[in-house]
Order: C-alpha cells, then structure tokens, then sequence
C-alpha cells in the first residue's frame, strides 16, 4: 500500500533494502517525522521518538527533526516516529536498526553472540512490559484517558473527527490488551509491572555506564527513550515516575545519555529543545 | 495443590506448551502436584489451563503459576543471582514475543497441522458435543491474538504475517542455542524457571509429529537445544521418555 507517495518499506522486503541501502551513504537531508511536540504526542509514542532519535545520536547520523500533527497518517506503519532517508521511508526503531546497519553503521557489532541475545532480550522486556504498560496507563486508564490522552491525541482536529479517531485507537489498544490478557489488569498491577521491569534493568544495568559497559547499543537508546519520557512525562499522578526514580542507576543513566547525546545537538540545533531532565530531587 | 492440565502424548507429560513450564518447574522445584489432566469432563468447558487450585485460590497462567510455587518454597531459583533473574525476566519476553506466535501458529492456525494433528488430540479429549467447539474456538483465538499483535500494517496480508512470525521465530531459536552453548541448563548445572519455559515451548515443537514442519526443522538444526530437551525429559520425566 503507498503512502504519501514515497517508497515504503515492510520488513518482509528486508533483503530489497538493504541491498539499495547500502549503495547509498546517508544523505544531509535525512529527516525524522513525529507528533507536535508540546500539544499532540502521548507518552509511548514520545519514548518510541526518543528512543529512535537517540539510536541515530549514537551512531553519529543527522537527522532533521519535523513535528507534523499527521506524523501517525504519514507513517507507513501507522506508528511514529518514522525517517525519511533519501527516497525510503521507515518506521519505529527495529526497521530503523536494520536499515542503519544495511548502510554500515552498526552499534551491536562488537557484541559476540552471547550479548547480542541478552540485548535482543532485554528489548523485547522494555517493549513488551513498559510499552505495554505505557499503552495501557494512556487508553484504559479512565482518568488519564479522560484528562490528558483525550484532549492530546484529538488536538489536531475539530469535533466530530477528533470524537471518531479518539475511540477508534481506544478500541484497538483495549482489542490488543485483551488478546495479549491484560484487559483485566488493575492499574497497580500494571505499576507492579512496570517496577519489576525497571528492576530487571536495573539490576543489569549494575554500575556500567551503559548495557554493554564502555560503547552504548540500541538497547541503551530504546530503554532511554522509554525512562527519560517517564521521568520528565506529567501524568495525572507521579505513581509511575515514581517507579523508576526508585532506581538511582537508572536516573543517572538517563541524564548520561542526555548529556553525551542530547546537550551537545541542542546548541547546534534548535529544532529538539525540550529535552531536559529536571534538576534537584532526583540528584543524590 | 492440584493442577489441571493438557495431558500427555508424543513422549511427553503435556502437549501443551504452558502446561509444559508448569510441569517442569514444579519437578525442578520439588512442588508436590495432585496431577489432573482434562479428560472426558465438563470441567474444561472454560479452555483455561494450565489452572492451580491449592485450598481456596484459584491461579492461571504459567507465570502466576510459578511466582505461587516460589512462594511456598518450592523455589528452583534460589541459586541465581539479581542478574540472572533479570535475564530470566528479558528472556521470557522474548520467547514469548518472538517464538510463541510461531509455535502457536504451527499448532494451531496452520490448517494441514490443525486438522491432522491439534483438533483431533484436543477433541479426543473433550466430551461431546463441546469437541466438536472448543478445539475450532481455540484456533480461532490463537488466530485473533497473531492478527492483533503481529498483524499491523505494512503487513497487510496473512502471508506476510506468517514469513514474519517464522522469521522472528527461527531468529529467536538461534539466539538461545547460542546463549546456551554447551551448558547443560541456561544457567549452569541446575535448571531454574528459564528452563522450564524454553523446555516447555521447544519440547512439543519437537515431538509432535507434524505435517508442516519448516519451524521444526529449524529446531532440529541445533542440536543443543534438542538435546535439552531430551535431557530434561530424561531427568524429570522417565515414564514419559519411554514411549516417545
């Protein structure tokens, strides 16, 4: 199916990219597209943009960053955020590793085979458990639905279109919840989840600077995108914020990569500007 | 405690995957299980199982399942350490995201495996006339949850979703063979809840004996794992080991 008239990319067509991937080197005017910043974007579709724009921080790539109040419509895979390289489109974080890697960066090349399948692992554990939980705290949450997910996502639009789209994602993130067994989930139970996966990432985190010790992998930008949103995110209440600010490894952490990844591109550009990690309480 | 479960065939104690984990912690644990596989009864109209009745609580899901064992002290995990147990958490997610759509798929949605294989184990085991319903609901669930979570655009069609799932599942095989190595268990020399989870995933994979065989096939490439499998059921499940 095509979209916005570029070329789209499905992972099934993996072997057709990176076969035109790697002839080209990556372009000046790479560009990456995601919801309006300040009014629009919810709390997991901020982390999935972090954690991509992190990614290509970490391998040295520019990109342009565009806020579009379609960024969702424009997406081939109707998830943000998505990069537009050259004439190829493509969408989230996995297809993005790849198609980076297809053009010969790589930030998991060290990692022998071992480690490759922790990292591997371990994404899937921060995409299926805080993610999900994520998702879950956005549209089935009533108070946070009522108070914040409602009035964001349907912003761009006037009534009754804002109405319609509104509860058609609602009722496709409550059929996804329901098939994976989480539709009868309390809400601190998803919380519980959400620290017991903080933990886990604690715990591995340990006292390394990133996942991998010395040199940071995709695992460090998806995790970052995920807690650094938590952290600096206002919900109806600080429970979640909370949870991982119980974990002062992982607060230190996020403020790392902030400062390696985040602080230097801001001077430069002034396109991403509000990432900012707030000082004071959570310092030790 | 008593546990509803699958009951056995192919050589092993259950032929369903998350009965499986179960059966296999509660040996690696030591968990005195009253054993009642569904059979012939009315009880399993609901199609939850694996479910553990111990006094008045009532608890489904493997994972559920196990936190309870551990809690009465049939623990298998007391030798790992805070890091392993993290692992264990990261590596459950991924076979859970990348290898149970698949093997799910095979048993149940892949329609020469279904009809030849799945529906009538499971309807041999379900009295009339719920046989002729259940197995056909299960199917469809198992469809409905691939479609939901794996089936988003630009995977528009069935075909696509399928290469996928395989895709990420033969993936998923290959990073435990590596992570395994030559070790006997994930984690050293006894085996802990991971080993009941990939234990209980692989085994029927391996067993049974199927139509369409691409995931199996790419399972009996790496003999570590298969002889994993046939290790633990050498250990823990003799009775069984014999007639398969």
């Amino acid at each position: 199916m095509w979209r916005g008239g570029f070329l789209t990319m499905s992972l099934v067509t993996d072997a057709f990219v990176s076969q035109i991937a790697a002839v080209e080197p990556w372009p000046e005017n790479a560009t990456i597209y995601q919801p309006l910043k300040s009014e629009q974007v919810l709390l997991s579709d901020n982390a999935s943009c972090l954690a991509v724009q992190a990614f290509l921080q970490m391998c040295n790539l520019p990109v342009l960053v565009v806020c579009r109040a379609n960024a969702e419509y424009m997406s081939p895979s109707g998830k943000v955020p998505f990069i537009h390289v050259g004439n190829q489109v493509i969408s989230e974080l996995g297809p993005v590793v790849q198609f980076v890697k297809a053009k010969g960066h790589s930030l998991s090349n060290g990692l022998d085979e071992v480690q490759k399948a922790e990292m591997k692992a371990y994404m899937e554990l921060v995409n299926n458990m805080l993610l999900t939980a994520e998702l879950y705290i956005q549209w089935c949450d009533e108070a946070t639905l009522e108070e914040i997910t409602q009035p964001r996502y349907s912003s761009p639009y006037s009534w009754p279109l804002s109405s319609i789209l509104v509860l058609k994602k609602k009722l496709e993130i409550k059929r996804k919840m329901k098939a994976i067994g989480w539709a009868g989930k309390k809400l601190e139970q998803v919380y519980e989840d959400v620290d017991q996966c903080c933990q886990a990432l604690s715990q591995r985190l340990g006292t390394q600077p990133y996942f991998f010790n010395k040199q940071p992998t995709e695992l460090d930008a998806l995790v970052f995108g995920h807690l650094f949103t938590i952290l600096t995110t206002q919900l109806t209440n600080d429970e979640l914020q909370e949870k991982v600010k119980n974990y002062s490894n992982l607060v230190a952490f996020c403020r790392r990569i902030e400062q390696n990844y985040f602080e230097d591109h801001d001077r430069d550009s002034s396109s991403s500007s509000s990432l900012r990690l707030p000082r004071g309480p959570t310092l030790p | 405690m008593e546990l509803r479960y699958w009951g056995g065939d192919w050589g092993l104690p259950s032929v369903h995957p998350e009965c499986l984990v179960v059966l296999a912690y509660a040996k690696f644990g030591g968990a005195p299980l009253t054993l009642n596989p569904v059979d012939y009864t009315w009880a399993s109209s609901q199609g939850i199982v694996p479910i553990l009745t111990y006094e008045d609580e009532i608890i489904t899901k493997p994972a559920n399942i196990l936190t309870f064992c551990r809690k009465h002290k049939y623990n298998a995990d007391y030798v790992l350490s805070a890091r392993e147990g993290s692992d264990t958490l990261a590596y459950i997610a991924l076979l859970e995201e990348r290898l149970l759509p698949a093997i799910v798929h095979t048993f149940w949605v892949d329609s020469d495996n279904y009809s030849s294989v799945t529906r009538p184990w499971y309807a041999s085991r379900i009295p009339f006339p719920l046989r002729f319903y259940l197995p056909g609901k299960m199917s469809r669930e198992a469809l409905n949850r691939i479609l939901v979570t794996k089936g988003q655009p630009p995977l528009y069609s069935m075909n696509e979703v399928e290469a996928q799932i395989y895709k990420d599942a033969k993936e998923c095989l290959n990073l435990l063979s590596n992570r395994l190595g030559t070790s006997q268990f994930f984690f050293g020399d006894t085996p802990t809840t991971l080993d009941a989870f990939v234990f209980g995933f692989l085994a029927p994979l391996y067993k049974a004996r199927l139509l369409k065989v691409q995931l199996q096939e790419h399972l009996k490439q790496l003999p570590n794992l298969c002889d994993f499998c046939d290790h633990i059921l050498c250990l823990y499940f003799t009775e069984h080991a014999e007639d398969g």
